[in-house]
């Protein structure tokens, strides 16, 4: 299992920096009403890095958690 | 019912049945969407589409 | 004739909006991706013609079928667009309506799905809304049909006396707007475009839309063409997408009200705070699909199903064997019209029942939105295998033809992926082998049909995901396959929307019955009282019988042991319902009832289940061979899916049968 004190499960954060992720991504992103700035809930993880489900303004979704990390930053 | 009668219907319907098969592996040739059976809204614009073409 | 154009984000009720104006019914799920190519329609009681375009979040196309939207708004020429929004989601759902504001033909925005917003905190103004983005609001929710035929009314009021088509101007940033005056005066002086249309032409090549760029290749539109390399080193693009999405924070913010909430939005947070556990979420998704075969096979489905079973191999058979006798039909024509087409179609369609409470089934989970937190549990699983959640929805189509199964792959972007998931679609079990599940889970099963047909479905999707893996690893496929989903707020389902969509998966097994199934059921009749030397009375010595026993040495090490089965086989590849009406016909039944006790001294379970792993994995029919070799365009993969399924197949029914021979 793993540890929740880890740095990158957090509840609730705001995307600083979208420069790690690459283009298509960042669009992808962008069209989900996700950007520098935005204030991202977060609602639920998946074990063995599975998805990770976010809320942004009302609408839930769900990424890799890949994608997730690199929103939070670090890494 | 005469012999010829008998022979006429069944003939007919084998007939059919050699017609369906004929016109189903003609039609999966053309492979994609003309395999399939199912006369989905694509399918319909499409031949709307060629009829007006003709 | 005027045409309106609808065009929004996926999953904002768009296609249910249609169905509402219009005439014509169009598919509906409440997932992303359902409309894949543009539908057309006409509004209801006027001759107006409305065009249904694939959700897309932006005109700026990231797979092949969100570029529809943007070709048709280069070369169709709308006299009004149709804006449909999900009104809880505006902040988002804006930014597509800015670059249609933008694009100058008037512009109406349907606040669609406005009663998820009234559960919300939050409400808009409608009159300030209008007022800063210069067209017309209308709040919907075409889902209980409110607003809608006030809506049409608008419609056709707007369209009588178009209003001034005037295109919205937003400031951009001083450098990106001296870039768009300069490019669009050019444009319209050397290409004569209207300033409109060369204003927003410019600011779609900006945002680097690529079907825009190819257009002005196309065009040799030189102004834009030449400046190229300083749009993209000044990243307009993204000044664009800032500067956009302030006018729309601003807008939000002057129209913004406070709200008392009607209590129910928690209903989608209960449902899935069980529905998408992390631990619950895919035992879960095992049960849901139980308590669909159970349906299918125990409580709903085969009641009915042995109903027109009676119904066919008593009354029908017996009524129509006494018409031709009375008739003075000869033996071999009634022979051929009551034991042949009789028994071997009206023997297949009994099983219509089951084959429809199914598809009821999977519309249910469609329209009340489970299928994308379907997807969202399975992507673990999905993502170990290396596949995009993408590949997830070819594979659930599957289950009802794989034809549309692999038609469906071409939403997907990667080519090595989509020859992947084209590879392993066969594998999904169609509707058109439940027939046989149902013959052979009533004869050995009784008890667990619904679980057996469960474990024979799931068999198929582990087969599909292993092999899938294997090719990743042949195919040096890197996984680095982004998954992104929405998760919609559920629906009750909606019963017109279930029929119908239960309608639009089954009527194509209808259809077959008078094609192909009657076909290969007359070809098995033909084979069965034929032989070298003419007509036979036993059918111990026709052509079916020498093909099968032929060919039997190859199935007895699976524990088939009479050649009516191997014969039965054989006819499947025509299409795999066959497989089911030939068994009747050679095994020389009125009906199904018979045929599953004579299965008794056939075979055992275990050979039996063994033959159920063969037929769902064996040689895809022949449809479905040719789309493979329609899509791939290659006759090598073609015969490649042909021998490999056969193999495994054969292998896994082997092993399932020698291992299992050991213990029982």
């Amino acid at each position: 299992m793993q540890l929740l004190s880890d740095n990158a499960y957090r509840s609730q954060f705001t995307v600083r920096t979208m420069d790690q992720i690459d283009e298509l991504t960042t669009r992808q992103l962008h069209n989900l009403g996700i950007q520098t700035g935005s204030l991202i809930n977060v609602v639920r993880f998946y074990p063995f890095h599975g998805p990770v489900v976010i809320q942004v303004d009302q609408q839930r979704l769900a990424l890799r958690y890949r994608i997730y990390r690199q929103l939070v930053g670090g890494h | 019912m005469s012999l010829l009668i008998n022979l006429v219907i069944a003939a007919a319907i084998v007939g059919f049945a050699g017609y369906e098969i004929y016109k189903s592996v003609k039609r999966s040739k053309g492979g994609g969407c003309n395999a399939c059976d199912y006369q989905c809204d694509t399918k319909e614009m499409l031949k709307q589409h060629s009829s007006k073409l003709n | 004739m005027a045409t309106v154009a609808l065009l929004g984000n996926p999953n904002t009720g768009k296609t249910t909006l249609f169905n509402e104006l219009t005439d014509k019914y169009a598919y509906v799920g409440n997932w992303t991706g359902v409309t894949v190519d543009k539908k057309m329609g006409t509004l209801r009681h006027t001759k107006i013609a409305v065009v249904d375009l694939p959700g897309v979040y932006s005109l700026n196309p990231i797979t092949k079928d969100e570029s529809v939207a943007i070709e048709y708004l280069l070369h169709g020429d709308p006299d009004l667009i149709l804006n449909v929004t999900n009104a809880s989601q505006l902040k988002r759902n804006l930014l597509l309506t800015i670059e249609l504001l933008e694009f100058g033909t008037p512009v109406i925005i349907a606040l669609n799905m406005i009663d998820d917003l009234n559960r919300t905190n939050v409400t808009y103004d409608l009159p300030t809304l209008a007022q800063r983005l210069h067209c017309q609001l209308k709040a919907t929710n075409a889902r209980n049909k409110k607003g809608v035929a006030q809506l049409r009314d608008d419609l056709v009021a707007s369209l009588t006396e178009l209003p001034p088509a005037a295109a919205l101007h937003i400031t951009y940033p001083t450098l990106v707007e001296q870039g768009i005056t300069q490019a669009a005066k050019k444009l319209a002086a050397e290409h004569g475009m209207t300033p409109d249309f060369a204003r927003w032409l410019t600011i779609q090549f900006m945002n680097q839309n690529q079907t825009i760029r190819a257009y002005a290749q196309a065009h040799d539109l030189k102004p834009l063409l030449q400046s190229a390399p300083f749009y993209d080193a000044q990243n307009f693009e993204n000044q664009i997408f800032t500067t956009r999405l302030t006018f729309i924070e601003d807008t939000l913010a002057a129209a913004r009200r406070q709200n008392t909430p009607t209590s129910q939005s928690e209903l989608t947070n209960q449902i899935d705070r069980w529905v998408t556990h992390p631990l619950l979420g895919l035992p879960i998704f095992v049960v849901i699909f139980y308590l669909m075969f159970k349906l299918s096979f125990d409580w709903i489905g085969t009641p009915l199903s042995d109903g027109l079973n009676a119904l066919v191999s008593g009354p029908i058979s017996h009524g129509a064997n006494s018409l031709l006798t009375s008739l003075g039909a000869l033996p071999f024509l009634k022979s051929l019209i009551v034991d042949g087409v009789i028994a071997g179609v009206g023997g297949v369609l009994t099983f219509m029942p089951q084959i429809f409470v199914l598809f009821a089934c999977i519309s249910i989970l469609e329209d009340s939105g489970y299928m994308a937190r379907a997807a969202l549990v399975t992507d673990r699983l999905m993502q170990m295998i290396g596949l995009n959640g993408k590949s997830f929805i070819p594979l659930i189509i599957g289950f009802g033809c794989n034809v549309t199964g692999i038609m469906a792959t071409r939403t997907i972007e990667q080519p090595k992926e989509r020859l992947i998931t084209t590879l392993i679609s066969p594998f999904m079990s169609c509707s058109a082998r439940l027939p046989i599940y149902s013959l052979f889970v009533a004869a050995f099963f009784a008890r667990n049909q619904a679980l057996v047909v469960l474990s024979i479905y799931f068999l198929g999707i582990a087969v599909a995901l292993i092999m899938a893996k294997v090719y990743q690893l042949v195919f040096k496929v890197k996984g680095n396959s982004n998954f992104m989903i929405e998760l919609p707020q559920y629906h009750l389902p909606r019963p017109d929307i279930i029929l119908q969509g239960t309608w639009d998966k089954g009527k194509g097994f209808v259809k077959k019955a008078g094609t192909i199934i009657f076909a290969g059921t007359v070809l098995i009749w033909l084979l069965s009282n034929l032989s070298f030397h003419g007509p036979v009375t036993d059918i111990d010595q026709s052509f079916a019988a020498d093909l099968g026993r032929w060919l039997l040495p190859v199935f007895a090490p699976l524990g088939v042991g009479s050649w009516e089965i191997v014969s039965a086989l054989l006819t499947g590849i025509m299409a795999k319902e066959v497989i089911s009406s030939s068994m009747i016909i050679l095994f020389h039944f009125t009906g199904r009832t018979a045929l599953v006790a004579t299965f008794a001294n056939l075979f055992t379970p275990l050979s039996a289940y063994a033959l159920l792993v063969f037929i769902l994995l064996y040689i895809p029919c022949f449809s479905t061979l040719a789309t493979i070799k329609a899509e791939t365009g290659s006759t090598k993969w073609t015969i490649y899916s042909a021998v490999s399924s056969f193999i495994i197949a054969y292998g896994l029914a082997f092993l399932i049968y020698q291992i299992g021979s050991l213990f029982i």
